[in-house]
């Protein structure tokens, strides 16, 4: 696929020192962090949007698939490069374009690491309110490419709700601008939002014009725990009938604490579910009162315990149960699969009982904890990959788990994309008109089909 | 399928318990100066993972990511699997030895420490200007860069022992030969044996040395056990002093760089900032501090195999004592004043030194 | 001229550690010959001693490393430094690329510009004394 010529040309572009093929590039580059696996032909260092264009140029006219990627920390196979080609590693262009707090707005590179963001946006007294909790080393091209949410999106939203414009390079090398630097915009059509959560199939993103926030200085922090799963649901739906958003509703499940338990010294009560919130606002007093709303919700539905962090020490413990959740699920057993369903909030405790039904029909350890605030559930299904029978019932239990969410008016993926993972599923989700639409805007922007090709469900007939 | 090599014998287990989530690459000093995720933690586990699912066998090809590790084990502190990616990837080291495909700059490593006894090489050691004693309290173990390298240190924390009345003498060091087993090869038990049998020979009951990672060496490799067993005691020179009181003091802006092979791999990091703090009230943290310290860049062989990449790491590091202004930056590790030394440009006017050469230079001025 | 593989400019003067020493009207520039170069392997660090520092003829005054080598750089002459390449702070690889050139070291500025002439210097005397270094180096390691 990339012989001689098309390698001198990629050279001529980038530079010899910014091509590889070499075994150990190709390998990691073959992978993200879910559990799909594909080689790359070769891959490329680009550090100017006029290289990007070259090269899109070059494999458009080659029929060379591309396939952009940041710090490759997907968890559906967004940036797995499933029909090999060229992988195109954006992690060098990585800086600060502007920042203009007056503006509220600040101008990156798609490389640019969300944590770095936020660091040179904290001694202003900004941030950017979605939190991925790949935050440390994910890049801000794979937060527009998968509109990506996190533990404040209940309150503040998701990274769609902040992308003001963006500087795009289309499959054929042409260079574009969608939106621009303004807060409001309702010029022409919002290609801005076509292009977040388009995971790299519809142009590779050179440039991000973002809404930023002014960070608000006081929390207020607190967990309760619940017998009966019901309760919990309902308490969450209830919570958003109090009058007030807090910044955090997060939930933890059985399986979860156990395993939480198991691997750490937090001794945590062991009960159905566990809710962790949080309220923010500019004093202790507007905080506190908020949460006041939220522990009354929490008291009406009978809680087991409900604790009001009285101290930072305090509410970073609380903290501890949620933060330490992934590592210790990914410790358990050989494999998992990191799902994040999505329902109306309403639905949720008829998720969560759900979730556990699946989980003991096909004799599997499937652990939940997630953003129940914004409805946003992670369970997670833990299993022996080389065991070919657990491997059948985690595929098993994943198809039912996607019906079981559009049943109750849900999604396939609130925040991690459908990439490789779930595109089997896109027709659960979609009508085929919506379906052929996709397609359609796919083929306009990208006719030869070498962008990212094969996610999504795009390439069917 | 039997494990074809030691790596997986050993260490299958962990190498699957690898999710692939990449939160390594927020900490890999070598991936943060090179951002190649082929050289990343996660990199490593994916390519032994496919060795050991035979999709690709271990070859010269992967020397330039198993070579390039600095084994400071930042990636496994913020593991959430907690994969031991250093331990791992000096097994491979030694599998990659086995099957020939050993990094240039190793393959003499064996060779030159057998001729000249110390890792550079170089023909003849600083005496100091000091006489081996016989018989005394306290062995100095100087180590292969306090002796040939990072000489003004290592004549600076005998100035500091003379000038606090220690009993201690100097021996006929050989190199503590830690270094072999990172790098893929067996330990040299000659040089072993020697320096055991000297150290033995001037009764100490305890070594005191400048080089974390001599400590650890002889702290904790079985080839130094017949040493332990006599109950010597081996300690870091910042253990030996954070109980002084060496009466002297400064208002500059000092900060502290943790060495790996003090701090994450030794836990050793309250004695050092106990001295520290005696002696400069104005002392700050630098950004990454404790467990999360930034490697210098010169561990696990890679300033001698990836020199430029080693210099590069200890640039970023050297960018946070920019950003916490501090005007001298003290550490307790022989080989990070080196690469730390070397990385440093013309316009940073920062001093770089270990703890026990600022003590002594502070000591000289008050006289 | 080139001997046995080495370039070795004619119009140079050789400190016998390698360096070569080159008359810029009333200053010298130094750098390491080609020699040296080869041996050292890939040059990562280079002591750039400060403007105005006096160095002593025979006396070390800076010293240069790749991966595990240290080389010391002993002065040529009497005199004081009036210069350095500061390029070779970042970019000491330029030493490896064209040690003749883009790759020189030190500028100095000597305090009896006739002392340079006890460097070696020549065709003849220059590749007398190369024969004599590879012998030794080849023996050596």
């Amino acid at each position: 696929m990339i012989d001689e010529r098309i390698k001198a040309d990629l050279i001529r572009i980038v530079g010899s020192q910014n091509y590889t093929d070499n075994l150990i590039d190709m390998v990691s580059y073959s992978y993200d962090a879910s559990e799909h696996r594909a080689r790359p032909s070769c891959a490329v260092w680009v550090e100017t949007t006029a290289q990007v264009s070259e090269v899109m140029k070059l494999a458009n006219r080659e029929k060379v698939p591309v396939t952009p990627r940041g710090a490759g920390t997907g968890l559906s196979g967004l940036s797995v490069p499933a029909h090999a080609g060229v992988v195109m590693d954006l992690t060098r262009m990585n800086r600060i374009l502007e920042l203009r707090i007056e503006d509220r707005l600040v101008v990156v590179q798609p490389g640019l690491v969300y944590a770095d963001l936020e660091k040179a946006l904290a001694p202003h007294g900004f941030f950017f309110p979605p939190d991925p909790s790949s935050g440390k080393v994910c890049t801000m091209g794979g937060t527009v490419g998968t509109n990506a949410g996190g533990v404040k999106g209940a309150k503040y939203g998701t990274t769609r709700d902040y992308v003001l414009g963006l500087e795009v390079v289309l499959a054929d090398g042409r260079i574009m601008r969608t939106g621009g630097k303004t807060i409001k915009n309702v010029s022409g059509y919002d290609l801005t939002r076509l292009f977040v959560a388009s995971e790299g199939t519809l142009g590779v993103v050179t440039e991000i014009a973002l809404k930023i926030n002014p960070k608000p200085t006081a929390t207020t922090t607190a967990m309760a725990t619940f017998d009966d799963l019901e309760d919990a649901g309902r308490a969450v739906a209830e919570v958003m009938r109090s009058g007030i958003l807090p910044s955090v509703l997060e939930i933890l499940g059985r399986e979860t604490i156990l395993a939480i338990n198991q691997n750490t010294d937090l001794n945590l009560p062991e009960v159905e579910a566990l809710l962790l919130a949080e309220t923010d606002g500019y004093t202790k007093e507007e905080t506190d009162f908020q949460m006041g709303k939220v522990v009354e919700v929490f008291r009406r539905n009978n809680p087991g315990m409900v604790k009001l962090a009285a101290s930072q020490e305090e509410a970073a413990q609380l903290w501890q149960a949620r933060k330490s959740a992934y590592a210790v699920l990914a410790r358990i057993k050989s494999h998992f699969v990191l799902e994040d369903v999505t329902v109306p909030i309403g639905r949720v405790p008829a998720l969560l009982k759900g979730i556990q039904a699946i989980a003991k029909k096909h004799s599997i350890q499937i652990a939940t904890f997630g953003h129940a605030g914004d409805g946003n559930l992670h369970p997670q299904i833990l299993y022996d990959g080389y065991d070919p029978q657990q491997v059948r019932s985690m595929e098993a239990a994943s198809d039912e788990l996607f019906r079981l969410s559009i049943e109750l008016e849900g999604t396939l993926t609130g925040e991690h994309g459908i990439g490789l993972s779930k595109a089997a599923f896109m027709t659960l989700e979609h009508d085929a008109v919506s379906l052929e639409m996709m397609r359609t805007i796919k083929r306009a922007f990208d006719p030869n089909n070498i962008l990212n090709p094969g996610k999504m469900a795009l390439d069917a007939a | 399928m039997e494990a074809k090599y030691d790596f997986e014998r050993r260490y299958r287990e962990q190498i699957l318990r690898c999710s692939r989530c990449g939160f390594c690459q927020a900490v890999c000093p070598v991936y943060g100066a090179t951002l190649r995720p082929g050289l990343n933690a996660r990199g490593k586990m994916l390519l032994l993972k496919e060795v050991m699912d035979g999709r690709i066998d271990l070859s010269g090809e992967l020397i330039e990511t198993l070579f390039q590790c600095t084994t400071c084990a930042s990636c496994t502190h913020n593991c959430p699997s907690g994969v031991e990616v250093p331990e791992i990837v000096k097994v491979a080291r030694k599998d990659m030895v086995d099957i020939g495909s050993c990094h240039p700059a190793f393959t003499g490593m064996h060779d030159v420490l057998l001729h000249h006894g110390n890792i550079y090489a170089e023909d003849e050691a600083e005496d100091f200007g000091r006489e081996k004693k016989a018989r005394a309290r306290y062995v100095f173990f100087a180590g292969c860069v306090g002796l040939y390298r990072e000489t003004e240190a290592t004549q600076a924390a005998l100035g500091v022992l003379d000038k606090l009345g220690v009993d201690y003498t100097l021996i006929e060091e050989a190199c503590c030969s830690g270094v072999l087993e990172d790098v893929g090869f067996p330990m040299n038990d000659a040089l072993v044996r020697t320096n055991i049998e000297r150290i033995l020979a001037t009764g100490a009951e305890a070594v005191i040395t400048g080089c974390p990672y001599c400590a650890r060496t002889l702290n904790g490799k079985t080839q130094y056990a017949p040493l332990r067993a006599k109950g010597v005691v081996i300690m870091h020179i910042a253990q030996f002093l954070k109980d002084y009181d060496l009466g002297v003091h400064t208002d500059k802006k000092v900060t502290y760089h943790d060495p790996c092979d003090l701090g994450r791999h030794c836990g050793i990091y309250e004695e050092p900032r106990q001295t520290i703090r005696r002696l400069a009230p104005g002392f700050v943290e630098l950004p990454h501090h404790h467990a999360d310290a930034l490697c210098c860049g010169a561990g696990g062989g890679v300033r001698g195999a990836y020199a430029k990449n080693s210099i590069d790491m200890a640039r970023r590091r050297l960018k946070e004592v920019e950003e916490a202004g501090a005007e001298v930056v003290l550490t307790e590790c022989n080989s990070c004043v080196h690469n730390l030394g070397n990385a440093k440009l013309r316009k940073q006017k920062f001093t770089i030194c270990t703890t026990t050469q600022f003590i002594h230079d502070l000591m000289e001025e008050a006289e | 001229m080139e001997f046995e593989s080495y370039n070795m400019p004619d119009e140079l003067y050789y400190e016998p550690n390698h360096y070569w020493v080159r008359q810029e009207g009333d200053l010298l520039t130094m750098g390491m010959d080609d020699f040296a170069r080869k041996l050292a392997g890939q040059i990562v660090f280079v002591q750039l001693p400060e403007e105005g520092k006096a160095i002593k003829l025979g006396k070390k005054f800076a010293s240069v490393e790749s991966g595990k080598w240290l080389g010391k750089v002993y002065a040529p002459v009497n005199g004081e430094i009036a210069g350095v390449n500061e390029e070779l702070e970042t970019n000491p690889g330029l030493i490896n690329e064209d040690c003749y050139g883009a790759g020189w070291m030190y500028k100095i500025k000597p305090d009896d510009p006739a002392e340079v002439q006890n460097l070696l210097h020549g065709t003849e005397a220059v590749q007398k004394w190369l024969v004599e270094e590879i012998a030794k180096f080849a023996k050596g390691a």
